[in-house]
């Protein structure tokens, strides 16, 4: 039996009024990968934010690394986040630092490293994501779309985290930077043993690198499994999903 | 747990370097120095806690360091997760090696790069004022094109509310000055050239500068900051794509509405100052507001109020231009509208100024 690194309890989340989650529970494993999938507007990147923190659910339980995220005191909260990365959706690097800067700054503010180390630190984790060391003193305004995902990426992984949040890795990438992106996380997360928590509707991306897909839809958790156990569920969305890679061959 | 830590020992010509504790980044603290290794080198991990990408990076920079050739560096004893990390950083480290940070540039270059950019930034003004005025003209062509809509918006932001503010400053500034005069002509017992004095300098001076300051402050800082995030969102560019004229839909209402609110807040900001003249007139001085309100009639003259009005116009447009062009002139990130934000506050400012200093000179014939 493997340990559960995230556990969800029965959320509720009301925001103006509408229900976005009407009771999920959901449990992540470690050193596993996970895909949350759900149409637009089923809540998914709000119960991301829940789960690092950033947005209270109006009831329910988050337990991440067995300590309830929305009743421990800040300081706690603080040193839950550091051993966590997100990876968020346009890569909110700081506009105002160079990308090796960026990398830098989580090992700065939160380890006693000298300033030269961390700096190095910073280079290598620039080249594990996949990038020249050149990008390193360029600006995040200079990268392109593909390039500044790999430098946030970068900064996610700085303070060598035990889990991954990932808000839709590959939108916005060409297929082959797609796929690209999609190897390096699970070779990352294979190599260093990362626990990974992704939204994403990327379905190349569930079928080529993830362990287990929970899938939301209205409220609740509609399943959760590989593709293969999806696809039994008869579900409208669900099977349209999974249809739609084919519907686009030629008439 | 246990600080991270190692062992040296020799063994048949290998020097063996034996890990222990927890080579984790929280973990590491001071960096521990090892003897110069010569020949070849042994990493053994058996009594290794644990190892992540930092550690693994902390123990290569030693061994580099110590004159180890990580090529020659082989493991031992690892488990299998902590030989994939190992591997990992092994692999990446190689190729930031040799990085150096990007030195700070000499005195020549950083003035050869400030000439470069005033001479853009003398083109880039020239085109942005050509742009405006020929769009303008379009205007006569197709006067249906012009946003009445957007027109009255801004009027409303850069008029209406800066009423209350601007009849605060000005009437206290106008209380300030009175009683200034006022102790100075108490001396001669000349109490009712206050009346002169306050009246020329606000309807003059004070009013319109004051109120080319604010509206900078205010509806020009806040204009840059709209069309700059505007232009972060590339909403300019659909503009355009649409077929609308950013110039037309954004920058001409803006720079029209400040050019017919700034002479209505300078006209409200002289009787503001006016009014304060006269309550501190009658209270310091005891000149009743009938008293002042004779004197002012008899002494100010026509062409002060409009030299005062007539400045305010001037003063919108730069104001208008300068916050338009800043808002337009920012590039793709946030630190770049906070810069242009502030660019815009410093030329307005600057340029009311000297503006100002340009009109004394040019209107010195006019009588006070």
């Amino acid at each position: 039996m493997s340990e559960n690194v995230i556990e969800v309890d029965n959320i509720v989340t009301r925001l103006a009024g509408a229900v976005v989650h009407d009771g999920i529970s959901l449990n992540i494993e470690k050193g596993k990968v996970t895909a949350l999938i759900g149409g637009s507007g089923t809540g998914k990147s709000v119960l991301l934010k829940e789960i690092i923190g950033l947005l209270r659910p109006q009831s329910g339980k988050i337990r991440l690394f067995g300590e309830d995220v929305w009743a421990v005191d800040e300081a706690r909260l603080m040193a839950l986040r550091r051993r966590f990365g997100v990876l968020f959706q346009d890569g909110a690097l700081f506009s105002s630092l160079t990308v090796e800067q960026n990398v830098a700054l989580p090992l700065r503010e939160h380890t006693r490293l000298p300033p030269a180390e961390c700096l190095e630190l910073a280079r290598l984790k620039i080249a594990m994501a996949g990038l020249p060391v050149s990008a390193g003193s360029k600006m995040p305004s200079e990268l392109s779309g593909g390039m500044r995902k790999r430098a946030a990426l970068a900064r996610a992984l700085a303070l060598d985290p035990e889990l991954l949040f990932l808000d839709e890795p590959t939108s916005g990438l060409d297929p082959i930077s797609a796929r690209a992106f999609d190897r390096l996380i699970r070779l990352l997360s294979d190599s260093l043993g990362l626990t990974v928590f992704l939204v994403t509707h990327d379905l190349d991306t569930l079928l080529s690198m993830v362990d287990k897909i929970i899938v939301l839809a209205h409220g609740k958790v509609l399943g959760q499994g590989s593709v293969e156990d999806l696809k039994e569920i008869d579900d409208p969305w669900l099977q349209d999903y999974f249809s739609s890679r084919y519907s686009e061959e030629p008439v | 747990m246990a600080e991270p830590g190692f062992e040296i020992t020799r063994e048949s010509g290998h020097t063996i370097v034996r890990l222990s504790g927890n080579w984790t980044l929280t973990h590491l603290n001071s960096a521990p120095t090892l003897n110069s290794i010569d020949g070849p080198c042994l990493v053994d991990g058996s009594n290794l806690a644990g190892l992540d990408t930092s550690g693994a990076h902390r123990l290569m920079s030693m061994l580099r360091q110590s004159g180890a050739r990580l090529e020659n560096v082989q493991t031992r004893a690892m488990s299998p997760s902590v030989l994939q990390v190992w591997t990992l950083v092994a692999d990446h480290q190689r190729l930031t090696e040799g990085v150096k940070s990007e030195k700070p540039q000499g005195l020549l270059y950083q003035i050869g790069l400030g000439a470069v950019e005033a001479l853009q930034h003398l083109f880039g003004v020239t085109a942005f004022i050509g742009r405006v005025f020929t769009e303008w003209l379009s205007l006569f062509r197709k006067p249906a094109a012009f946003r009445i809509k957007e027109f009255t918006a801004q009027l409303e932001v850069v008029f209406v509310y800066a009423i209350p503010i601007t009849i605060a400053m000005i009437f206290l500034l106008g209380v300030v000055f009175a009683y200034l005069l006022g102790v100075q002509a108490q001396k001669f017992g000349a109490n009712i050239f206050v009346v002169d004095g306050v009246s020329a300098a606000v309807l003059r001076e004070i009013s319109p500068v004051i109120v080319a300051i604010l509206v900078a402050g205010r509806s020009g800082a806040a204009i840059t900051a709209q069309l700059g995030t505007m232009k972060v969102n590339e909403e300019i560019d659909a503009l355009s794509v649409l077929g609308l004229s950013p110039y037309v839909v954004l920058v001409l209402p803006r720079i029209l509405a400040l050019l017919l609110a700034m002479p209505l807040l300078v006209f409200l900001g002289d009787i503001a100052g006016l009014l304060g003249g006269m309550l501190i007139a009658k209270s310091q001085l005891g000149i009743e507001f009938s008293q002042f309100w004779d004197r002012l009639d008899s002494v100010l003259k026509m062409q002060t109020l409009l030299l005062g009005l007539l400045k305010a116009p001037v003063f919108a447009v730069f104001i208008g231009l300068i916050a338009c062009r800043m808002g337009l002139s920012v590039s793709r990130d946030a630190r770049s509208v906070g810069v242009n934000t502030t660019s815009t506050v410093v030329q307005s400012i600057v340029a009311v100024i000297v503006l100002n200093a340009i009109f004394a000179v040019v209107f010195a014939d006019v009588p006070i």
